[in-house]
């Protein structure tokens, strides 16, 4: 699934000043299975990105289309069926159930679709060092156990995109490396692609193409 | 899972209070209307007279014995008394202007004649639906309805006679016979089988056609110009208490029982009137109440339900979740107030038998029709309140 940005300026952006490589106001398409960089200083609209991209916002000028298809002329049905089967978002705000455990905040995610099993969640939590947190209510773990379990989340659905917005900032280096990776081996599974919005930091992989903001 | 995401954020003394107020509303919506349906229909059946209808005369005073006031209705009385807004309708009672006497006519029972007064009224006031009650000259036998003191008075003699008395049933298939005959010409006189059909006690005289007494009327009848001495009056329902005003200030009367009777369901169904006026408003506020909590659930969850959403949850999934956890709670406040309505009427049927009000012990349908009918509101309400909360998140 192609995404395409036509000319696509957010209402509270217009005001500012962006720059000839920003994807405001440009035309950019997305292309399948491109992994992509989305490099952007504070305040220019990282997070704004995420919500339009999804259908979360609507409030821009220009168009965002899905295959060429118009996202503001999408049903609720449609954009469950997106939700669930195309495109998979790791919030910046991370959006887990605080009361929860982890166990429960995966499972409701994986109950959609049926992607796991519990002993391959387990796994994926082993991957990023956090398996002893299984049981534990996710508003009792620090943000960046928060964090994986957001990415573990995000990962538990088909998809042809992943946005992740800011995934990594409380996690250190080698832990950011190690969710990278596992979030590379399930786009490299799906033939997906995926952006990731930063304030800079690449962490070490090998992008497609960088985008910026 | 879901559910313990949505419905966590609680304060569940609201909802208590919700419950309790939906509880006793329902109990009454339900009781108010099976008693006010129990009440209305109380008589029918065992009368012969429609519902609210009595038959009145003026009352006889010492002048009236004198003849210095009159007991006959004039056309312009009747006219006035039909004006009245809670009046129904007034017709004469019409009375033979000719001899009639009565015989029994067959074999199996001893010969009894007595003379005797007939009565008809207009169809409309009758509840008689049997097609028996009409006769036309040459019909083999005219039907007859009889006030159920004659058979008393008729088992008394043969009773007097060593004869075994009889039933209703059986008193139907007695022959019986009536001889007309000109007051003033005892030459001109004719036979005509009868039988009876019913009994009443609410009319003291002997009930037939209307085509009968016209024939006879008209065949046998003395030139006198006849009065009209009796009407029927039929009362709009719940209104009696005015009917019976305007006879105290008409000096009109009636036969005790049916005043008795119309006084009892008057007061009755009004005050079961006053119930369910009050209960339709206790569940009118508890399900407002109810509702109005949902949409505090909604809001108090707003958060769990937009990450749902984002996280693909189909909005219909969740609508339901909502909708079907209030209509669950009204589908169990309304089995709770059923069954408290059952307990209820133990106890009422009981007291109005023991107060003379037998009223039968099946259950007004319309009462359930109508607990259904909130029910199904109610689930309406819960549904478009809840599609509205969650497609606000949306």
């Amino acid at each position: 699934m192609n995404i395409t940005f036509h000319k696509v300026m957010p209402t509270p952006l217009a005001s500012i000043e962006h720059g000839s490589k920003s994807i405001w106001g440009s035309q950019i398409e997305l292309k399948t299975g491109e992994r992509i960089l989305l490099n952007a200083s504070s305040g220019k609209g990282k997070s704004t990105f995420t919500f339009t991209s999804i259908g979360l916002r609507k409030d821009y000028s220009g168009q965002i289309t899905y295959d060429g298809k118009d996202v503001k002329t999408f049903t609720p049905d449609d954009w469950t069926l997106f939700r669930q089967t195309k495109i998979s978002v790791v919030f910046q705000d991370l959006q887990l159930f605080p009361n929860l455990s982890v166990k429960d905040n995966l499972l409701l995610k994986n109950g959609l679709q049926n992607v796991y099993s519990e002993e391959e969640l387990l796994q994926k939590l082993e991957t990023l060092g956090i398996a002893d947190k299984w049981n534990q209510k996710c508003g009792l773990l620090s943000m960046g156990q928060q964090q994986r379990v957001a990415i573990i989340r995000s990962l538990c659905q088909p998809f042809d995109w992943l946005i992740l917005d800011e995934p990594f900032s409380h996690l250190d280096k080698n832990n950011a490396e190690i969710a990278l990776k596992l979030i590379h081996e399930r786009c490299e599974e799906l033939q997906a692609g995926f952006v990731l919005t930063s304030l800079g930091e690449d962490y070490g992989y090998n992008y497609t193409r960088e985008l910026n903001l | 899972m879901l559910n313990r995401i949505l419905f966590k954020n609680q304060d569940k003394k609201q909802l208590i209070i919700a419950m309790i107020g939906a509880f006793m509303g329902i109990t009454f919506l339900v009781t108010s209307i099976h008693y006010l349906i129990k009440v209305n229909e109380f008589g029918k059946g065992a009368d012969i007279l429609g519902p609210n209808t009595i038959i009145v005369q003026k009352k006889v005073t010492n002048s009236s014995s004198l003849n210095l006031s009159k007991t006959d209705f004039t056309p312009r009385e009747i006219e006035k008394i039909k004006a009245e807004s809670f009046i129904q309708d007034v017709k004469p009672v019409i009375s033979n202007n000719f001899d009639v006497s009565f015989q029994t006519d067959d074999p199996l029972v001893p010969y009894f004649r007595s003379d005797v007064f007939i009565q008809t009224v207009d169809q409309n006031f009758l509840d008689v639906k049997s097609a028996k009650w009409k006769w036309e000259k040459g019909d083999s036998f005219v039907p007859m309805i009889l006030p159920r003191d004659f058979l008393v008075m008729l088992n008394t003699f043969m009773s007097a006679s060593g004869i075994p008395q009889i039933s209703d049933d059986l008193a139907m298939d007695i022959k019986f016979k009536f001889r007309l005959r000109d007051p003033n010409n005892s030459d001109k006189e004719e036979h005509v089988n009868a039988r009876i059909i019913g009994f009443t006690n609410e009319v003291a005289s002997i009930l037939v056609p209307e085509s009968f007494m016209q024939y006879g009327n008209q065949i046998y009848a003395s030139t006198t110009e006849s009065k009209i001495t009796q009407i029927m009056i039929s009362g709009k329902e719940s209104e009696f208490g005015l009917v019976e005003d305007l006879l105290n200030k008409r000096g009109l009367e009636s036969k005790n029982s049916q005043m008795v009777v119309g006084r009892l369901k008057s007061v009755v169904g009004t005050l079961f009137l006053v119930v369910l006026g009050i209960s339709v408003i206790a569940v009118f506020v508890s399900g407002l109440v109810l509702i109005q909590y949902l949409q505090l659930l909604l809001s108090r969850n707003a958060y769990e339900v937009r990450t749902l959403l984002r996280m693909g949850y189909p909005p219909n999934d969740l609508i339901k979740s909502f909708s079907f956890y209030f209509i669950k709670i009204f589908g169990l406040v309304a089995a709770i107030g059923l069954g408290i309505f059952f307990v209820f009427k133990l106890f009422l049927d009981k007291m109005f038998e023991s107060g003379g009000l037998y009223i039968g012990n099946n259950i007004a349908w319309l009462a359930i029709v109508a607990l259904v009918l909130a029910y199904l509101l109610f689930a309406l309400a819960s549904y478009l309140n809840a599609r509205k909360g969650i497609f606000n998140e949306y």
